[in-house]
């Protein structure tokens, strides 16, 4: 398509748009990344001047350390938990403002202000309703009768259903959206045949709705997975990680040992192993849902 | 769609009736907003209020705390530095990543799945992973606690967003009319200029949006890249929880700020904030 010889000729233009982006995540990105690699062989503190070469001990010292293997289960428990609400909330929620008249608009308005949030606004606020002693909903939760203890971020045993709750606040709404764009362009033909056919609402909805938005479905899982992994602001700005360990997650237990204590050789061992499982996860997920998706001819 | 068969294909999916279904929407309201009101309202009380049992939802409202905000606390400041970085990032990630996205929608060549796949994977990576060596990396050329640190590092996410996004919207634009560009004698880089570039504009906006919204809810680069020169809104107002003699009332205040610009993208620029959303899911 294109003629012209020298420096925007075919040949060559492909490099020239493509050069800024690639040199910039070379140098702050790739770069960096390779970086925490070669010092996840070191014992190495910040300020203290002597690296020292220890192999892979590090690494032996990571698989022992009870706090960074708790702290991968409580990331588990946490991203299941709170993604699988979300999912069967949002799912539900969808159906129900899946309608086009003004106050379903006006809803859907409402629904998606929580997702803009900053998050660490939300965390506050929560900390804040859920405070025990000054908590507006501690206030209610106690009127009502529920058993919350000392609190609801002081109990070990709820402090991460506290947490799981917010998110569950501010991102049930994300799934909700993407499933109702989905439902906005599913056929109509499927479901006249099945009412014909005499099926009940619940067989619609089991044997088409969910079959025909499958792929969004799936789309809205791991778009979510991928960030309820990432999970911080709360837990940094609520819990510290506690009571105890209760709620430490991976990346804020890695924060902690690089950023808070400065053992920086250690905490780059421990990001590397996550890393390495991020990236293993996230390896196989966009293969079998992004790629596959620009396959079938999905343009955006 | 017609709007017939659309009506039609609603009442197909509806679930919940009359009655029931009042009562579940009045009670997710309640869910979803109150957090909200209870910010908001508390950013006008005054101290006395603020912890009166039960909670208070009817009160004279006053502006002390936003006045004391402003007078006392450097909000100003921590606003100028969320500004900073936002656009910073914003306008970084879109000058890095719309080229490339552009050549990576239009042109076939070897390894492009390759380099898709790893931009991809951006999004899977933990930023506590890439923060303990982009922080030494900043200490080494002298950047440590600059807003240039935290506008480098929200670019890493940012402009893989833009890239996916836009790679996603150049490929559903038609390509004849670039085609037709390039018969008159067009270079490729005028082509995307003068051509691409301006029929992107709704897509340009949202990932332009999305960038903004991303640095400007950013917390943890921000708190690890920043110094108190530097130091951006959420950690400002993180400062001001603590002190609880005043009740949380200026912490609410700056909360209250802090979210203003979000509550006006959901009013005015929705269109586009539920498209960027909505990206790669659906058609």
């Amino acid at each position: 398509m294109l003629s012209r010889k020298g420096i925007f000729s075919s040949k060559y233009s492909l490099y020239w748009l493509m050069a800024p982006l690639f040199i910039y995540l070379a140098v702050f990105y790739l770069y960096p990344l390779i970086y925490s690699v070669y010092m996840g062989f070191f014992e190495w503190n910040m300020g203290d001047p002597t690296m020292t070469f220890v192999g892979l001990s590090n690494y032996v010292a990571a698989f022992r350390d009870s706090q960074f293997t708790g702290s991968f289960i409580n990331t588990a428990t946490f991203v299941v938990a709170a993604v699988g609400i979300e999912l069967t909330l949002g799912l539900a929620l969808a159906l129900l403002l899946n309608r086009e008249t003004w106050p379903m608009r006006l809803l859907r308005t409402v629904v998606l202000l929580p997702t803009l949030l900053t998050p660490l606004v939300v965390a506050l606020t929560w900390k804040a309703l859920l405070n025990p002693d000054f908590g507006a909903l501690t206030y209610y939760i106690r009127a009502v009768g529920l058993d919350i203890g000392r609190g609801v971020f002081v109990e070990r045993s709820l402090a991460m259903a506290g947490i799981v709750l917010i998110d569950v606040w501010q991102w049930t709404s994300l799934i909700t959206i993407i499933l109702l764009a989905g439902l906005k362009g599913m056929p109509i033909e499927p479901y006249e045949a099945a009412y014909v056919d005499g099926a009940s609402r619940w067989q619609a909805f089991r044997f088409i709705t969910i079959p025909l938005l499958r792929p969004t479905i799936l789309i809205a899982l791991v778009v979510r997975s991928l960030d309820a992994l990432k999970i911080f602001d709360s837990v940094f700005a609520i819990t510290g990680g506690g009571p105890g360990t209760a709620t430490t997650t991976t990346n804020f237990h890695i924060f902690k040992v690089g950023i808070q204590h400065l053992r920086v050789g250690y905490a780059s061992a421990l990001s590397n192993i996550f890393l390495a499982v991020s990236v293993g996860i996230g390896l196989l997920i966009i293969r079998n849902v992004f790629l596959s998706s620009r396959r079938k001819g999905g343009a955006v | 769609m017609t709007s017939g068969s659309y009506a039609r294909h609603h009442r197909m999916l509806k679930i919940g009736s009359g009655v029931s279904r009042g009562v579940v929407i009045a009670l997710l309201v309640v869910f979803l907003l109150t957090p909200l009101v209870w910010l908001v309202t508390t950013s006008f009380k005054q101290r006395v209020d603020v912890f009166a049992m039960p909670p208070k939802w009817v009160f004279t409202p006053t502006m002390t705390n936003f006045q004391y905000v402003f007078d006392k606390k450097p909000i100003v400041r921590f606003t100028t530095n969320s500004l900073v970085i936002s656009f910073g990032t914003t306008i970084l990630s879109l000058l890095l990543g719309v080229p490339a996205a552009y050549t990576l929608a239009r042109r076939r060549f070897r390894g492009k799945n390759l380099l898709i796949t790893s931009i991809l994977l951006i999004r899977a990576l933990p930023p506590v992973v890439i923060l303990l060596p982009f922080r030494l990396l900043m200490n080494s050329i002298g950047l440590m606690g600059t807003h240039a640190a935290v506008i480098l590092i929200d670019t890493i996410y940012n402009a893989a967003f833009t890239v996916w996004l836009m790679v996603g919207y150049f490929e559903a634009m038609p390509i004849e009319i670039e085609e037709a560009a390039c018969v008159d004698g067009c270079s490729y880089f005028k082509t995307f200029r003068t051509i691409a570039l301006p029929l992107a504009k709704p897509g340009l906006v949202t990932a332009a949006l999305f960038s903004l919204i991303l640095s400007w809810n950013d917390f943890l680069f921000a708190l690890s890249l920043t110094s108190p020169s530097s130091a951006t809104l959420p950690l400002g107002i993180l400062s001001t929880y603590g002190m609880l003699s005043v009740g949380w009332t200026y912490m609410t205040s700056m909360c209250t700020i802090a979210i203003v610009p979000l509550l006006l993208i959901a009013l005015f620029l929705q269109k586009y904030y539920v498209q960027g959303l909505t990206f790669g899911g659906v058609k």
